[in-house]
């Protein structure tokens, strides 16, 4: 670790100084250290380590706001635990903000007090990464998404050359020449993005959505400029980076004049859109933002698509994701769905808003520095999962997916990942066009 | 009234400047903003972060710890009734003696609930590796505070005592975490704003 300079101490520091506001204030100052909250979290539940409590990652932060803002800390720092901001601090602000929290906010619905646990620790990410420490891994892929418009680097046309195959194969499909994918329309009803995963390694999946697009007949686009749905820059907590990148997406849908935006199956995606976005650019949005998930619920309500369970025989169990549920209020439809598109749905226990989360988020799956780590703590998940003896995993959330996948191979537990745009696209009827 | 008595007095005064400070600042720092389009009740929420959501049978930090729960539950309980008290014997208001019987009785057992926690702190490797010498100090002051109201109660020359450990209580309860006092209530409130906002609390 390099020198630290009273600069970069500085520019830490500044989280908690010209930039406090109420809730952190409240959180900063909230925490009794009952330890009650170690259960709620999944590296704890794994390892049993005491630095794994989410109170411990709080303290992190809340050492250092006692250090360099309470009367107390100033004068008898051992007395409440103050901490300096110096390299040791930071090594474990590094290893437990980044290295074993995934920010799913279990703890936080649990938390006897209510301290908003996951937003301490991006507020600690935040000072990390004004001071420059978040993991180059993770750095690396907001790097993309900055310089190349998405985070996996995919140029232009190799881009469009996999839409262009996807569309072959979509009239393939339907049957329909004139079916297509849309690129670059100006003026329809909806822009979709995606997560550059898809166009990447899972294809299917657009292939899926584009087909239930053309079964619902909607007013659709897709943006070969602007398509990334993700932003990194939520998880390494520089909130420029993360403007820069929401203000793409938002100059997007004004450059096509599309109404809504449908955030594709990406939980942290979704919320850093929905939900971060506007207060990353601090202003409103002039148009609507719809999730796949609500999207896909609302057309087998409207009858605007027609499914037919029978075609999925497996048993189907759902994965919550925590940003999309926990921190986004979405859990209603995506039950409504698949009840719609299967015969044998499960729900694994516990579910919905107290899920427990894959392991995959808070950036986790892009720091391979903590892949030992990661695969350790998604015990809990394969179990389970196991405990449902489902044959198909379904998820809105393709960092989940990749989670899940790694975990199936890991853990050998011969199960299907699934969107549930693939469910749906798998059980659709399609009309004599 | 001897000096005790006026310690103890002075102790509230400074006890509640501090915390109207901390509550004043945190009313200056205004209500959160959020530039999303909101998709729930804040106001549902709120009321659901002070009141279901407290529900023991809803959080983990409750039913996977019962008796740890409990006994929090017995010792806030304790400390609220001890303030009360406090007010009465500034007033120099007796409660009576059956009442002070049953008080005190009371005041034991919270008492007791907030050694019993004290101790899982010092036995739990996990709770110590958490804690700092306010945690402790914190603990201690407002058993023994709970103690000391029971003793008073039954037995008056325990006055003076009982005004010094609640003046020393009150004038550490500012600057450790015992502040929580304040801060509880905006904590709940800013959780319930959040989930509100997002349409997650309460759930539907």
């Amino acid at each position: 670790m390099e020198t630290l300079s009273k600069d970069k101490i500085q520019q830490g520091l500044s989280v908690l100084n010209g930039e406090m506001d109420g809730k952190l204030l409240t959180n900063l100052n909230s925490c009794v250290h009952c330890g009650l909250c170690a259960d709620s979290c999944i590296y704890y539940r794994t390892e049993k380590n005491a630095r794994y409590i989410p109170a411990t990652k709080v303290d992190l932060v809340a050492s250092i706001y006692r250090k360099y803002h309470t009367f107390t800390g100033k004068v008898w720092p051992g007395l409440v635990g103050a901490r300096k901001l110096d390299e040791n601090t930071i090594n474990d602000m590094v290893d437990l903000l980044y290295g074993a929290c995934t920010m799913c906010g279990r703890c936080t619905t649990h938390c006897s007090v209510g301290v908003d646990i996951s937003y301490v620790v991006r507020k600690g990410r935040e000072m990390l990464s004004n001071m420059g420490y978040v993991p180059k891994t993770l750095q690396s892929t907001v790097d993309a998404a900055i310089h190349t418009g998405n985070n996996m680097s995919i140029t232009t046309n190799e881009f469009v050359d996999t839409l262009k195959w996807l569309e072959e194969d979509l009239q393939f499909e339907v049957n329909d020449k004139n079916a297509n994918i849309p690129l670059d329309e100006p003026g329809k009803d909806m822009l979709y993005t995606l997560n550059p995963r898809e166009p990447k390694f899972f294809p299917l999946s657009i292939s899926a959505m584009a087909k239930i697009f053309y079964a619902a007949n909607e007013s659709w686009t897709l943006s070969t400029n602007m398509y990334d749905v993700t932003n990194y820059a939520y998880y390494s907590g520089n909130l420029k980076e993360a403007a820069i990148i929401a203000q793409r997406l938002h100059d997007e849908m004004e450059n096509l004049q599309a109404q809504t935006c449908v955030l594709a199956e990406c939980g942290h995606g979704s919320r850093a859109f929905r939900w971060e976005g506007p207060n990353y650019i601090h202003k409103n949005y002039p148009f609507d933002t719809i999730t796949s998930v609500e999207l896909l619920a609302r057309y087998l309500k409207e009858g605007k698509i027609k499914v037919d369970p029978a075609k999925i025989d497996a048993k189907v169990t759902l994965h919550d994701p925590c940003n999309l549920v926990r921190s986004g209020g979405i859990w209603k439809e995506q039950r409504y769905i698949l009840q719609q598109c299967v015969n044998d749905f499960t729900e694994m226990t516990p579910h919905g808003i107290d899920n427990l989360c894959c392991g995959g988020g808070g950036g986790q799956l892009a720091m391979s520095e903590y892949n030992e780590r990661r695969m350790n703590i998604a015990r809990l998940k394969a179990d389970q999962i196991t405990n449902t003896g489902a044959k198909i995993v379904a998820t809105p959330c393709h960092n989940c997916v990749d989670q899940l996948t790694q975990i199936n191979v890991t853990y050998k537990m011969g199960v299907q990942i699934k969107t549930l745009a693939e469910i749906v696209a798998d059980a659709l009827i399609l009309d004599e066009k | 009234m001897d000096w005790t008595y006026w310690f103890a007095l002075s102790a509230l005064v400074i006890c509640n400047i501090a915390c109207i400070f901390h509550f004043f600042r945190l009313v200056g720092l205004g209500p959160p903003t959020d530039y999303s389009y909101r998709r729930g009740s804040v106001q549902k929420a709120v009321k659901y972060a002070f009141t279901r959501a407290m529900n023991p049978a809803k959080k983990e930090s409750a039913f996977l710890h019962l008796p740890t729960y409990t006994a929090g539950i017995l010792y806030h309980l304790g400390t609220f009734m001890g303030f009360f008290l406090f007010i009465l014997a500034l007033l120099r208001i007796n409660p009576g003696k059956n009442t002070s019987l049953v008080l005190a009785a009371f005041l034991l057992i919270s008492a007791i609930s907030g050694a019993a926690i004290l101790l899982k702190r010092i036995l739990k490797k996990e709770l110590i590796a958490l804690s700092n010498p306010d945690d402790f100090i914190s603990n201690i002051l407002v058993t023994l505070f709970q103690l000391i109201t029971a003793l008073m109660l039954l037995d008056p020359s325990f006055l003076s005592a009982y005004f010094v450990i609640t003046g020393i209580l009150l004038l550490y309860m500012p600057v450790g975490k015992l502040k929580h006092t304040v801060y509880f209530f905006s904590a709940r409130y800013h959780l319930g704003f959040f989930y509100g906002w997002r349409g997650v609390w309460p759930p539907k």
